[in-house]
């Protein structure tokens, strides 16, 4: 599952960061960051509600493939300059983060 | 002690403001939300803590202060501020100040005559002061800002408790960093016959201090990921520049939310990294209890920016080789997390 696979999965946009080639490694729903700093998978696709700077950083620091943001919740600023700068895709979408994790989960589930 | 008379107006910045204005400022400025220190805005970051920890009673002059009363002449004064070397005197009687004598007022009087008339005829009486509790950084903007060598300093009851000069601010600047300095030559770069470094060892040394502002969340995390980068640039094996970056991270956000503000100091050498957290209170009760698992004193607006889940130091902990912690109440707490670059990851 890439970057463009994830848009199209859950209906978003990718709105910062850039795209990339990477694909998920491990997926991880949470908004509390200490929580995701926990997690030691790579190339985790990060399922949150947190809409701020932290978010990115976080994904930054366990080096996350992507970020995506739930409800269509508008995005701060700096959260977009954040990502573009990390080079972190930075995904919105309208969908709320339990059917985000069902359909990703369908998807890995007949894909691989 | 008594205090200011009603008189004396007090400036600064430039603007004319009451006594509640000067501690509106200083509040804003102590609390630190965020807000750029005056004065240190360009200078290196282990400066600009110096500045903001260091506090104005910390360097002033507070006793022997050199001063006349109201009823002493200008000729006096003027004699007074020759024999001690100083370009001006306070009126002062007890601790209340009434005005402040400069070098430029007695070349006014020399000239108008009236070197012989009492001081509180001609002393000035709008006076940019300084609280004794402002921030290093405020004292060194008022010398830009102001032509004047020295400054009253007043405590919260505005009573006169020193007086605070250029030469006061350098002397106990050069005091710090010597201190500093001293703290940091355990930790110099080993010399060019120091003995083969052990296989793997990386050929470099490096060091970076950040501060970290209480409560400025947005901000916090660039010191962790400045530190993730340094580790990837240098080569260090990716596994570990994640684990140095989580603890970083935790330790920076702890700084950031639980303190009154800090700095998250890094140390790369040959063979290891290392982390340390420093802050300036108010200092952990239960250091044990802290670093469980869920423990944690974070109020709702923490949490609902996805810290305070009680896990800052326990997570900082696990991914460390070697985890120490010092705290003590109300001055402080340091953590130093250390990695040995050498080891295989698995």
């Amino acid at each position: 599952m890439n970057i463009s696979d994830i848009v199209k999965t859950l209906d978003g946009t990718l709105v910062a960061g850039g795209t990339s080639d990477r694909k998920v490694g491990a997926v991880v729903a949470n908004d509390l960051m200490s929580d995701v700093l926990l997690d030691d998978s790579d190339d985790i696709l990060l399922l949150t509600s947190l809409a701020s700077d932290q978010a990115i950083r976080t994904a930054n620091i366990v080096g996350a493939m992507a970020v995506v943001v739930h409800n269509a919740k508008p995005l701060p600023q700096t959260m977009c300059q954040v990502a573009d700068t990390l080079g972190i895709p930075l995904i919105s979408s309208p969908l709320t983060k339990y059917e985000s994790c069902v359909r990703v989960h369908d998807f890995l589930a007949a894909n691989g | 002690m008594t205090s200011l008379p009603q008189t004396v107006k007090i400036l600064s910045g430039g603007e004319s403001r009451s006594d509640d204005q000067i501690i509106a400022a200083h509040g804003r400025s102590s609390a630190g939300a965020g807000a750029a220190l005056p004065g240190a805005e360009d200078s290196p970051l282990v400066i600009m803590e110096l500045l903001q920890r260091l506090r104005v009673k910390d360097v002033m002059k507070s006793q022997n202060i050199i001063s006349v009363v109201r009823t002493d002449s200008m000729k006096f004064a003027q004699n007074l501020m020759k024999r001690n070397h100083i370009s001006g005197v306070p009126v002062v009687e007890g601790s209340r100040l009434f005005g402040i004598v400069s070098v430029n007022d007695i070349i006014k009087a020399l000239e108008g005559d009236w070197i012989q008339d009492a001081v509180q005829q001609h002393m000035a009486t709008n006076l940019v002061v300084l609280e004794e509790d402002m921030p290093l950084a405020f004292a060194l903007k008022f010398f830009q800002n102001y032509t004047f060598g020295r400054f009253p300093v007043l405590n919260k009851e505005r009573n006169l408790v020193g007086i605070v000069s250029q030469r006061d601010v350098t002397r106990a600047m050069l005091k710090e960093l010597t201190r500093e300095i001293s703290k940091l030559e355990g930790r110099s770069p080993p010399a060019q016959d120091a003995p083969a470094r052990s296989e793997g060892a990386l050929p470099f040394y490096a060091m970076r201090q950040f501060a970290v502002v209480h409560n400025d969340l947005q901000s916090a995390g660039k010191a962790a990921n400045e530190i993730k980068k340094m580790l990837k640039d240098a080569g260090v094996d990716p596994k570990i520049v994640r684990r140095v970056a989580v603890a970083a991270y935790e330790l920076e956000i702890n700084v950031c939310i639980h303190s009154l503000g800090g700095t998250v100091t890094f140390i790369l050498d040959t063979e290891r990294a290392t982390v340390i957290a420093k802050d300036r209170g108010p200092g952990i009760k239960d250091v044990e209890w802290a670093c469980q698992d869920g423990t944690s004193t974070a109020n709702d607006w923490i949490r609902s920016m996805g810290f305070g889940a009680g896990m800052g130091l326990s997570n900082s902990k696990r991914v460390s080789d070697s985890f120490d912690i010092q705290s003590k109440v109300p001055s402080g707490t340091t953590v130093m997390c250390e990695f040995n670059l050498a080891k295989k990851e698995g």
